[in-house]
């Protein structure tokens, strides 16, 4: 027994000191790849870089909208929601049928016969649209976790996962049937046409900011500032801070913790009906799978930037999206390697910072 | 420690899951044993008595009973982006079978499988039609990736192959004796497309796009050697996209940087109209779109819109005949559609399983109350065919299973529909 323990004590030496080489060895290899492309080759000029900044940030805003919701629940319950992105999915659908109805709702006018209530109501539309997406979504949430989780709320964590991910692939199946496996066009209002912007002149060429991307942005930044509010001024927000911290203890000062959980949920689906929403505008396409992949990359910006913590997630999520954007081209290497990156980043992360960017240590009970 | 370890198993495992795209409902079946593949010859064994003479080669006889059909499989995608090519080319060999099926009092069933396009559900699928002892001949499969992943279990169960779209070159010359196709090859298509883009559509500048998968990056490859060979300048370096995403715009703005004059794209349908799509917001807005067969149909119209204007795709679409008229009157009545409009590959589908039909006709022998098929006879018919009048063009296989002798024709989307370029 004790020779085991001696090599475990050698091992965690040697890797006190492997982490930090292995750091800088592929950190400098990055650093000169990164100067060579970019500064030696020139392959690209500063509007093509803002032009990838541009489509990364409204990325990554969309992850980090995702993000925050594996972050609030991981707060709370230590567990992983893999269903998350379902969710999203769910939302999305929720807004592609409102734009659906209004198009098919005829409004006409004399200048245009053919107007539909999308276009006359633009504005409306796209309340109502978020409306049924963030409702649907919220519902979804608060429906999973009284289903699939509180039967479990004293079973090991690893069945909640297990869990999890089954209901993950429950409802990307359920949403196969009831809306077919092919991807959907998702028709726009006028106001906020997809290909549609702002030029803006970058070092003497034209580049295209488009309204939804912007659109896309402003809105999850309000978002953000919004759940922030709502965790630390409110009475939910102290009562989620202090499930968090100590459920037991919690309970003890009369907080209720069921309904704080529910709750939990609910505000993750709804921010993440609201991403789905947004995914519509911007992407313009929506199928079963749509979720699952942003779910997965949301869930890795949430453990980069600490999960559990909520400006983590959305640093995370930023930084993700710019990642997956940038990084290609940074590295002068192919387009499809994108994850590569995102996910070398990430084991970069956790070897210099185990918890994440802004996580804090974690105590002995969320381990 | 234990947990942490499971822990992170569990996560490695559902990032390979979420790399293996949606095929993985269809798993399971993968991993039944190829241990089964005898199975087909099991039948030669147990019935001595009034076999013909030909059963006693190798791999033996695929024995009908009275009352059973012959199985004639098809395999391609039938749901999910791609479900248009499934759907049409399955519909066009119901027709043949129609048509055609009856050998010698026994009737021919069409058994269409879902293989998802990927090569997890193409093996599922082969593994599981292996073993049924009446399958013997298979139309498909109906992609590149997919087939050469289901080649070797039909290699070994002595099953015959005559796709009427798989395109990868490389298919072809893996020594394959069960593997023929119908359909040109990507070489073809691709040295057609690049003498259309040079010489036709006069593009100095060409930016060569792809999906990564066989059939993409075999087409983009090809193409980019043959333009550079015409003396076109292919700008910057092949781009690579990842199928199945909603937003192209990074890979297109590291295109744009280049600045081309076009765009040649080896993929399909679901990423090329995403592409189209944000070609405006990178900066790429008047800049043509060339693609291959993959694209054809009326799919890519309906996502791209008013984008999908001017874009072109090489197709193997024959030309008009009475044959082909009269082909086109029964699929609209069957289906209410018009032929050609899911995918361009109607034609040739309805020959191959026609085709297909007439080698196991040429083989088959009565013998008491049952029709015999010679397994290995079979393989050297489909492979000796010669001469098969289709109604999209002759069918003559040559040694390496190459059976088609026409090029590609190119479409162009005009007004909402394709039509062919000038």
């Amino acid at each position: 027994m004790k020779n085991t323990s001696d090599q475990n004590i050698s091992k965690i030496k040697l890797s006190k000191f492997l982490r930090p080489l292995i750091t800088f060895l592929i950190s400098s290899f990055l650093l000169y790849r990164i100067y060579e492309v970019v500064f030696i080759r020139q392959q690209f000029t500063p509007d093509i870089w803002v032009r990838f900044a541009i489509s990364g940030l409204i990325l990554g805003g969309m992850y980090a909208l995702i993000a925050i919701g594996y972050t609030l629940v991981y707060g709370i319950m230590f567990m992983i929601n893999f269903a998350h992105g379902e969710v999203m999915m769910l939302g999305a659908f929720g807004g592609y049928f409102i734009f659906e109805l209004f198009n098919f709702i005829p409004t006409p006018t004399v200048a245009d016969p053919d107007l539909t209530f999308l276009n006359s109501q633009p504005i409306l539309s796209i309340i109502l649209a978020f409306v049924a997406g963030v409702t649907i979504a919220g519902l979804s949430g608060y429906f999973l976790e009284k289903i699939a989780y509180r039967p479990l709320r004293k079973a090991p964590r690893l069945i909640l996962l297990i869990t999890a991910i089954g209901a993950s692939t429950a409802l990307q199946n359920l949403a196969m049937l009831l809306f077919g496996p092919t991807r959907k066009n998702v028709i726009n209002p006028m106001i906020l046409e997809r290909s549609a912007g702002w030029s803006v002149l970058v070092s003497g060429k034209p580049v295209l900011i488009t309204y939804t991307g912007v659109f896309s942005l402003v809105l999850s930044a309000l978002l953000m500032v919004a759940l922030y509010l709502v965790v630390q001024k409110t009475k939910l927000g102290r009562s989620m801070r202090a499930v968090a911290q100590d459920k037991n203890t919690a309970a003890l000062m009369g907080v209720d913790v069921d309904d704080v959980i529910s709750k939990t949920f609910i505000i993750s689906g709804m921010l993440a009906g609201a991403a789905g929403v947004m995914w519509d505008i911007h992407m313009g396409l929506v199928n079963h799978y749509t979720g699952f992949l942003p779910g997965i990359k949301a869930f890795t910006a949430a453990v980069m930037g600490g999960i559990g913590n909520i400006p983590g997630a959305m640093l995370g999520g930023i930084l993700l999206g710019m990642l997956e954007a940038v990084g290609p081209a940074a590295l002068g290497i192919d387009f499809q390697l994108k994850d590569v990156i995102a996910f070398t980043i990430l084991i970069l992360v956790l070897i210099v910072r185990p918890s994440g960017i802004l996580g804090e240590k974690l105590s002995e009970e969320k381990l | 420690m234990k947990k942490s370890l499971f822990f992170v198993l569990m996560i490695v495992a559902l990032l390979l899951a979420a790399c293996g795209a949606p095929a993985a409902t269809e798993a399971p079946a993968a991993e039944a044993p190829a241990a089964e593949a005898p199975a087909a010859e099991a039948p030669a064994a147990e019935v001595p008595a009034g076999e013909p003479e030909a059963c006693a080669a190798e791999l033996g006889c695929a024995v009908i009973p009275a009352g059973s059909t012959i199985k004639l499989g098809y395999a391609g995608p039938m749901t999910g982006d791609y479900s248009q090519f499934g759907i049409d080319m399955s519909n066009a060999m119901k027709l043949a079978v129609a048509d055609f099926g009856d050998v010698e009092g026994f009737k021919v069933e069409l058994v269409a499988e879902d293989d998802l396009a990927s090569a997890e559900g193409a093996a599922a699928v082969a593994n599981k039609l292996v073993t049924d002892p009446t399958f013997v001949a298979m139309a498909g499969h109906a992609f590149s990736g997919a087939t050469s992943a289901a080649m070797p279990i039909y290699e070994k169960a002595g099953v015959p192959m005559l796709s009427p779209s798989a395109t990868n070159p490389d298919l072809t010359k893996a020594g394959s004796t069960v593997f023929n196709r119908s359909a040109f090859t990507d070489a073809q298509q691709a040295d057609g497309a690049a003498a259309y883009l040079f010489n036709t559509l006069g593009v100095k500048k060409l930016a060569v796009m792809h999906d990564g998968t066989d059939y993409g990056q075999g087409l983009a490859k090809g193409v980019e050697a043959k333009y550079k060979e015409l003396g076109g300048e292919v700008v910057g370096e092949l781009v690579a996209v990842t199928p199945g995403e909603s937003d192209y715009s990074a890979p297109l703005a590291s295109v744009a940087a280049a600045a081309p004059e076009a765009i040649y794209f080896g993929g399909y349908n679901a990423e090329a109209a995403v592409l189209v799509n944000q070609m405006k917001v990178a900066g790429l807005e008047g800049v043509k779109f060339f693609s291959g067969d993959g694209i054809y149909g009326k799919d890519f119209i309906e996502k791209a819109g008013a984008n999908a204007e001017g874009v072109y795709s090489a197709t193997l679409v024959p030309s008009a005949s009475d044959a082909i008229t009269a082909f086109n009157t029964v699929y609209k009545t069957s289906y209410g559609e018009d032929a050609g409009v899911l995918s361009a590959y109607t034609w040739n589908s309805y020959d191959s399983a026609s085709a297909l039909i007439a080698a196991i006709k040429s083989v088959a022998v009565v013998s008491g109350d049952s029709l015999y098929i010679p397994r290995g006879a079979l393989v050297a018919a489909v492979r000796g065919l010669k001469d098969f009048q289709g109604i999209a063009g002759v069918i003559t296989c040559q040694a390496d299973g190459e059976c088609n002798a026409s090029g590609p024709v190119f479409y162009v989307v005009k007004d909402g529909v394709w039509v062919p370029a000038e």
